[in-house]
């Protein structure tokens, strides 16, 4: 059992987080996901989570420059933290360790 | 892409995110939103990036975003304005007497109506759920397949109980019920006792009926004991001491081993007795054990734990193939009913015990309440607005002194919360008075000890006054401290009065809601009126009822009885039978010939009657012949049907004659009768047989509609005379089959009621609204009479701005009310077309009244002096 439990938009966050990685800012991660995953974002949706992976120590952030686009308001930047790559990859090793575990009956291909 | 100069993210949306975002992310997310407003811009249009900016902000209205609360004793630091506050509330509701009684009125009616309407949808819903075990109480039903139908019935058989308990270890107990009707007397005190019940011994462990006396664990125990109910006791005991003593019932004595408290009155079914099930099963060992298709009985199963119902439902199936060999009828299911949901199970069930609740009907009434709490809100909405104007100068100056705005909201906040405490004080007393009335147009005993206790009430009105309150005063609150002061000062009438369309869409909501609950009562009415109007097949008219409980005097000369009465005058027909319309019949177990003409088994209703029964109802034969008196052989071996049991043995109704039946003695089908409803239009007209009786439970006797009085007393001497230890206590037919409409009567009374209500709150509302109109334009007024202008001619200028309304409303309210209507009598096999000129007639009402209530006050400003008018400033 993993201790550290991600729920399943968490865990994409990291990813796009991680993607990104010098670029991470809000607007950015919400486009990132609807080109990858096709999933339309809210900000109120992702800002929650960030914040609360922030203070699960998975990420980590800082400010960045303001644009006239943004209102003169500054960016904020976020980056993974050794603990948020970590818990990214135990994730995929479960993962991938339960993939093989199904018996190719119960798993035909197309 | 290039966009006009001043385009900007919305600014109020703005503002609430800056107000609540926290400040430590306050400037990135702003960052975001506004860099999303832009891209939507260009992407979209400008207008489009607005609604999205805002939806946005609201999505963004979450807890891990909005601020912490630093520092609450701020919001709850009181302050001597609060005392200021008050006073002034108080004065300005003192000052214009006329429109504060018009409010409080209004929404002290409303709320009388909405606490009564609760109360009785609280009745409803707290069905059984006062047993301590209620959560773990299911009783077991039964969806039985036979030949030629899913049959949902509410009863089990003897075996059940006992089998489930060594079956499944979920359960920890059971116990039967089975409903006898029994004669009672003691001492020359004699009823009929409908609701005696026998009962296994465990009832007192299963459910929380409280035993005043005796030993819950012996009372039911053995063979001729009985329980009595507190009532009963009374009835046949009076202030002795039952326990011990015997009682006769039918043709045994039975020994009293307990009372008990009267079963609660949101039970959903009710005994006046128990008897021990020993009584029953000491002769019938064999059907308990065996009998798995015998369904007179209900059971009720405790299980160890409320979440166990779901493994137990998931081994039913092998429970069933393990006891019930699988004949050609079998249990298809043994569905579990969580105790508290018996009274309200949409899925009609044959052979219910007790009288069942109608959901749609709670549905029905609750909007009802909402909407009357609805329009009495409106009106508080509207005269406030309305009479804003009377406040600007206070306004103005307190702005003028520096208050803030928020605090000018709570000052008129808390104005409408002290208006509607005042009218909940006034409510309560009209509760208060009219309750037992609403008790007897219910017909429901509506007690207040099925409340809980009197803090949560108290509390559940407290909360219920600060929501009135807050509902009702936070539009008048946000607009009247909106002016701004110079605008007050100096007032260039537009800004102040330019709420006109808000009070315009409030008032035609109030009358789409009275026009829907108009033709909505005409509309049910029509349909009760047709249910009972409709022709049933049978002669329900002008007939009496007596059961006979096969008391041997009557039975030993049954003929001789009949022939006396018969020859009484205004006497028409007599006829004996198990059962009469609009009662419950008995389903037995039966082998018919099928088309192939093998014999197949099937569960079919019975009544057993005498020779007389179809001639005295009317009842049309269509094929074969009735029972005949000199063919002897019919006494054992002749059948009738009806239409429905032919259709369903997929016979015609020639064909069915001379069929072959088993049912324990062997005969022939001999004729087939037109159907008759002999249950209500709720349900479908089911299979029917009948058989000829000499031990019938029931006399009707058919009398002369015109004769009526004098022939009941004639017929209750002659029983008197014939059988004087039985009581003459009779009923009539059509009495007794209507009230199985009893919840859809109750519906369209209560909803007549509260529609009237609605209107009289509607018109006080208009009558607020018109005078301020009529107010306003007391200089235009003027001037129109100087320059010319007629009486009818104002009174039309004035009443125009309303009429046109209820135009509207009547536009809005048709659709709706015709497919809720449509929704509602699908409960019955024969719906009432819907008649449009219903709505006309609402919409009607609905505008004399209206109407009335504005031409009288326009009437008043239009005779009125014009030089008055123009005088005052």
């Amino acid at each position: 059992m993993n201790r550290h439990q991600l729920g399943e938009f968490e865990e994409i966050v990291l990813l796009t987080v991680g993607i990104l990685y010098k670029n991470a800012y809000g607007v950015a991660i919400i486009d990132e996901i609807q080109q990858r995953l096709g999933r339309n974002v809210s900000i109120g949706a992702l800002q929650t989570v960030l914040r609360r992976l922030e203070d699960k120590g998975y990420l980590s952030s800082e400010l960045g420059e303001a644009t006239s686009v943004r209102g003169g308001k500054r960016k904020r930047y976020y980056s993974l933290t050794t603990l948020g790559s970590r818990v990214l990859r135990e994730n995929q090793e479960q993962r991938v360790n339960l993939f093989k575990a199904i018996p190719n009956m119960a798993f035909p291909k197309q | 892409m290039k966009f006009p100069a001043k385009t900007r993210p919305p600014e109020f949306a703005l503002r609430f995110f800056r107000w609540f975002c926290d400040p430590l992310v306050v400037e990135d997310i702003e960052g975001d939103l506004t860099e999303m407003f832009w891209r939507d811009a260009s992407s979209y249009s400008v207008r489009s990036a607005n609604w999205r900016f805002a939806f946005n902000v609201l999505r963004l209205f979450r807890p891990g975003i909005v601020r912490k609360i630093k520092n609450p004793s701020l919001i709850l630091h009181p302050s001597p304005m609060l005392k200021n506050y008050f006073i002034t509330s108080i004065r300005s509701l003192a000052r214009s007497k006329g429109f504060s009684a018009i409010n409080i009125i209004g929404l002290a009616v409303g709320l009388a109506t909405f606490c009564l309407i609760s109360f009785y949808v609280y009745h409803e819903l707290s069905f059984d759920r006062y047993h301590k075990n209620a959560d773990r109480i299911v009783r077991i039903v039964e969806n039985l397949r036979t030949e030629n139908e899913l049959l949902f019935q509410s009863v089990s058989s003897p075996p059940m109980g006992p089998h489930l308990l060594s079956y499944f270890p979920e359960v920890e107990s059971y116990t039967r019920f089975q409903n006898w009707n029994l004669l009672a007397e003691r001492n020359g005190i004699s009823y009929y006792e409908r609701d005696s019940y026998i009962a296994d011994s465990t009832v007192f462990d299963v459910f929380s009926f409280q035993l005043i006396n005796g030993d819950k664990k012996t009372a039911l125990r053995d063979p001729f004991s009985i329980v009595l109910t507190e009532s009963m006791a009374k009835k046949y005991f009076a202030n002795e001491d039952p326990v011990g003593q015997t009682i006769k019932m039918d043709n045994d004595n039975y020994r009293v081993t307990g009372v008990m408290k009267d079963v609660p009155e949101n039970s959903h079914f009710r005994f006046s007795n128990l008897i021990s099930f020993s009584t029953w099963s000491r002769n019938n060992k064999q059907a308990e054990d065996r009998e798995w298709f015998w369904n007179g009985f209900h059971t009720y199963i405790l299980l160890r734990d409320a979440s166990s119902i779901e493994q137990v439902r998931a081994k039913m199936q092998a429970f069933i193939k393990a006891n019930i060999e699988k004949g050609g009828m079998y249990y298809e299911d043994l569905p579990l009913q969580p105790l508290a949901s018996i009274y309200m199970d949409p899925q009609q069930r044959s052979w219910e015990n007790g009288t069942r609740g109608s959901i749609n009907n709670i549905y029905i009434l609750s909007i009802i309440a909402v909407f009357i709490l609805l329009i009495a809100c409106f009106n508080y909405v509207n005269l406030a607005t309305a009479r804003a104007s009377r406040r600007l100068k206070e306004v103005g100056l307190r702005k003028s002194l520096g208050a803030m705005r928020r605090m000018l909201i709570a000052q008129f906040l808390g104005e409408s919360i002290i208006v509607a405490f005042i009218a909940a004080l006034l409510s309560a007393l009209i509760v208060w008075v009219i309750l037992p009335q609403f008790r007897t147009i219910v017909d429901s005993p509506l007690s207040l000890s099925i409340l809980p206790s009197l803090w949560q009430v108290v509390a559940a009105a407290f909360v219920l006054v600060l929501v009135i309150g807050i509902l009702a005063g936070s539009y008048p609150a946000l607009i009247i401290s909106g002016f701004q002061p110079l605008q007050i000062f100096r007032p260039t009438t537009k800004g102040i009065y330019s709420h006109h369309n808000f009070r315009k869409v409030l008032v035609s909501v109030q009358f789409i809601i009275s026009i829907m609950l108009v033709a909505g009562t005409l509309l049910v009415r029509d349909q009760i009126d047709l249910v009972k109007n409709q022709d049933l097949g049978f002669n329900k008219e002008a007939t009496l009822v007596v059961p006979t409980n096969g008391d041997t005097v009557i039975m030993n000369h049954l003929e001789a009885v009949k022939n006396e009465l018969k020859a009484l005058k205004g006497v028409l027909a007599v006829t004996g039978s198990s059962t009469v319309p609009g009662q419950s019949t008995t389903n037995h177990y039966t082998q018919i010939e099928m088309t192939d003409g093998k014999m197949s088994p099937t569960n079919i209703n019975f009544n057993f009657v005498d020779h007389d029964f179809l001639s005295t109802y009317k009842i049309k034969i269509i094929a074969g012949r009735d029972f005949r008196r000199d063919v002897k052989a019919d006494d054992t071996t002749a059948f009738i049907i009806n239409e429905t049991a032919a259709k369903d043995f997929r016979w015609t109704a020639d064909q069915a004659i001379s069929k072959r039946v088993d049912h324990g003695n062997k005969g022939k089908i001999i004729g087939v009768f037109k159907d008759f409803n002999y249950q209500s239009l709720h349900t479908k007209v089911a299979p029917l047989m009948i058989a000829l009786t000499y031990w019938p439970n029931r006399i009707s006797i058919r009398i002369d509609s015109k004769d009526l009085a004098p022939t009941i007393d004639r017929v209750q001497q002659k029983w008197n005379e014939l059988a004087p230890n039985l009581p003459f206590d009779y009923t009539f037919l059509d009495e007794s089959f209507d009230r199985q409409y009893k919840a859809d009567q109750q519906l369209s009374k209560v909803a007549g009621i509260f529609t009237g209500l609605a209107i009289f709150i509607g018109c006080l509302g208009l009558l607020g609204l018109t005078s301020f109109a009529v107010e306003r334009r007391t200089k235009e007024i003027g001037i129109r009479k100087v320059l010319g202008a007629s009486v009818v001619g104002v009174v039309i200028l004035i009443a125009r701005e309303f009429l046109w309304l209820i135009g509207i409303a009547l536009i809005v309210a048709t659709p709706i009310t015709w497919i809720l209507i449509q929704k509602w009598e699908q409960n019955f096999t024969l719906q009432a077309a819907i008649n449009p000129s219903k709505f006309l007639l609402a919409g009607l009402c609905v505008l004399v009244f209206a109407g009335l209530t504005i031409v009288l006050l326009s009437y008043r400003a239009a005779t009125a002096n014009p030089t008055k008018a123009l005088r005052t400033e």
